[in-house]
């Protein structure tokens, strides 16, 4: 089994070299890519990057046109074991200088260097050292065992499709749309679904005049929320004044609990400071003085 | 609607709520102060001159919750250091929706607007706590959580009654259906220090 | 280099975390110019090189966002409030591309796209984080 494994071994490597050399070296998606590789902060360029990924994709395409063809020779084993150790040296430069930025190992793909990266060069390494000191080609071993060869190409097929980052993309993910059209939304029809939520309430009064009058005063994020007949109440708290008459207060907003961004018509919004010691409302007439409606002045 | 009136509310609250509604409404009648209960400002806060609006510039704390002294929270800065946030009636406390102090625990993250006291300590006017604004993928969706991919970690997101989502700008609604695997997602939520998932406030997607 | 008053755009801005931090930010980093930090006043800028623009794309928002790297310094008010806060530009970000056509009003005048990405720290200076996001003009 052993020896079956290695005599087709340049046939798996010569595929992977082929996909990730012919993704590379031609994939249109090389140059949406490329910035994001550590290779781009490598050369300080994503122009100079585009080129090394397209010249290595050829590199790869070339070897696994020479593990095909020769693989009673040891010269394309040995070479993709340096295209290898290679990959190994900058996915560690990858990971230690730029953790969030892609390998580029197969250009379509722009997760981050992981485990699995690593996997796949050393996989690389190993199996370009195996197919170098290999004698048997892969040919002899197809003929021999026929059926136990398909097996082993198989398997090695899997590992290598497992190994790589667009297996979730390509499989799991469509499994996982697929799931939802076949059983449905798992988020549809939750309960509740007609009413606003407060953060959406929060949302219409922090974008109103309203919050824009009051904003001199008000410290606090949302303390506190209740509705009432209609009505939902924002409280906030604040400092009203300077210097001796600075005075803590409630603030406090009433709108429509049925109000959120989207609904039409201005939002109408009930505005009232309370003093936080004596419950006297504080600045009533200031913030009566407070125009309905006032245009903001978009530049300065 | 609100959490709190739901777990049973002390009637003292009620009783501040009523008069702040109609405060709220217009409707205010000064009944006196008693009637304010918990409103009224405490020691820690009435003992602070230095609370002054005229400090206009706010300090900022960032770091995880170490120990809780009575209303003041020790916090270890993400960078070094260390601060003392001191909290009062009137800090705005959020933890996956705004509520009280008591919910804070050692071990959480926290982010902190004050205003810094003589004492070294911050009076804190904001706190939000374990809050975190992640640029994720939808990796999954289940009934109760979606998957989502940061960065090349995997998050877990816990889906509560109260998730809200936003689509295209629109504003926020409890409609999740419209979520889609493979979108981009902007996920403001809490953070679980517990399991490491977060509790999903309010998911964002694009056009 | 100062705060300056300069008009230099105007739009959405949403915050993120960035350099030592606890939970799930654990593991950002220092951002695209490595000394990006959460506690400090710093911003995320979707044009701070060509690399940057080439994943964030303002352009296919119609947003032709100049250049202005790490260390750029901007001054950031909020729409609605006119609280504002000082920034250091120290990450790339957001990516606006996902957002085209996004807008945050404030009294019906509304600010469209994402184009900045603030601190917790500078976020909180000038709006709610619980919010998420805001409408800003930014100066230089």
């Amino acid at each position: 089994m052993l020896s079956l494994t290695t005599g087709l071994l340049p046939l798996l490597l010569a595929g992977l070299l082929a996909w990730t050399g012919a993704t590379k070296a031609l994939g249109p998606d090389v140059v949406r890519t490329a910035p994001k590789t550590a290779l781009a902060r490598l050369l300080s360029s994503s122009e100079r990057a585009v080129l090394v990924l397209r010249a290595t994709g050829w590199a790869e395409l070339l070897l696994a046109g020479a593990l095909l063809a020769a693989p009673g020779s040891a010269l394309p084993g040995a070479a993709t074991a340096v295209l290898g150790a290679g990959f190994l040296g900058y996915l560690g430069y990858g990971r230690a200088r730029a953790p969030q930025a892609s390998c580029g190992c197969s250009a379509s793909e722009d997760t981050p260097v992981t485990g699995r990266s690593f996997a796949r060069a050393a996989l690389v390494l190993a199996g370009g050292l195996t197919a170098a000191g290999a004698h048997r080609t892969w040919w002899d071993a197809l003929g021999d065992r026929p059926v136990a060869s398909a097996v082993v190409l198989a398997v090695g097929a899997l590992v290598l499709f497992a190994l790589s980052a667009d297996l979730d993309r390509r499989l799991l993910l469509p499994l996982r749309r697929t799931r939802l059209r076949v059983f449905g939304h798992p988020l549809t029809g939750r309960g509740g679904a007609r009413q606003v939520p407060v953060a959406a309430s929060v949302e219409l009064l922090e974008n109103s005049l309203a919050w824009h009058t009051t904003s001199p005063v008000v410290r606090s994020a949302l303390l506190d929320h209740w509705d009432s007949d209609g009505w939902r109440v924002l409280h906030y708290s604040g400092v009203h004044g300077e210097g001796e008459a600075a005075r803590p207060v409630a603030v406090l907003f009433a709108l429509d609990a049925t109000a959120g961004r989207d609904t039409p018509g201005d939002p109408v919004i009930r505005v009232s400071y309370v003093d936080a010691d004596t419950g006297a409302p504080v600045a009533a007439e200031e913030l009566r003085a407070a125009p309905a409606r006032r245009s903001l002045r978009l530049v300065e | 609607m609100n959490a709190r009136n739901t777990t049973g509310v002390p009637s003292e609250g009620m009783r501040r709520r009523r008069f702040l509604t109609a405060a709220a409404l217009g409707g205010a009648t000064i009944v006196g102060a008693s009637a304010l209960g918990g409103l009224d400002a405490d020691a820690a806060f009435a003992a602070e001159p230095s609370l002054d609006p005229a400090i206009a510039r706010s300090s900022f704390v960032e770091g995880r919750i170490t120990g809780i002294t009575g209303s003041v929270l020790e916090v270890a800065g993400s960078s070094g250091g260390h601060a003392r946030v001191q909290m009062t009636n009137v800090t705005s406390v959020w933890k996956v929706r705004p509520t009280t102090a008591d919910v804070i625990e050692v071990g959480d993250g926290l982010y902190a607007r004050g205003v810094p006291m003589p004492d070294g300590t911050v009076a804190a006017d904001a706190v939000w706590v374990n809050i975190v604004n992640l640029d994720t993928t939808i990796r999954g969706i289940a009934k109760n959580r979606v998957h989502l991919a940061h960065g090349q970690h995997e998050v877990v997101g816990n889906i509560l009654a109260d998730t809200g989502a936003s689509y295209a700008g629109r504003g926020l609604t409890s409609d999740l259906s419209r979520l889609r695997i493979g979108q981009s997602a902007q996920v403001l939520g809490a953070w679980r220090p517990s399991d490491d998932s977060v509790d999903v406030v309010r998911i964002s997607v694009g056009h | 280099m100062a705060c300056g008053s300069t008009s230099l755009w105007a739009g959405e801005t949403s915050w993120f975390c960035c350099g030592n931090s606890w939970g799930p930010c654990g593991s950002a980093g220092g951002g695209a110019c490595g000394n990006c930090q959460s506690s400090a006043h710093h911003g995320a800028w979707p044009n701070a090189s060509a690399a940057c623009f080439s994943i964030t794309r303002p352009d296919l928002c119609g947003e032709n966002i100049p250049r202005r790297g790490c260390g750029s310094v901007m001054n950031v008010r909020h729409q609605c409030s006119g609280a504002t806060v000082c920034i250091t530009i120290t990450d790339c970000g957001p990516r606006t591309k996902d957002w085209c056509g996004e807008a945050t009003c404030c009294n019906g005048a509304c600010r469209t796209n994402r184009v900045l990405d603030l601190t917790p720290a500078a976020f909180s200076a000038i709006g709610n984080l619980s919010s998420g996001k805001l409408p800003v003009y930014i100066y230089e």
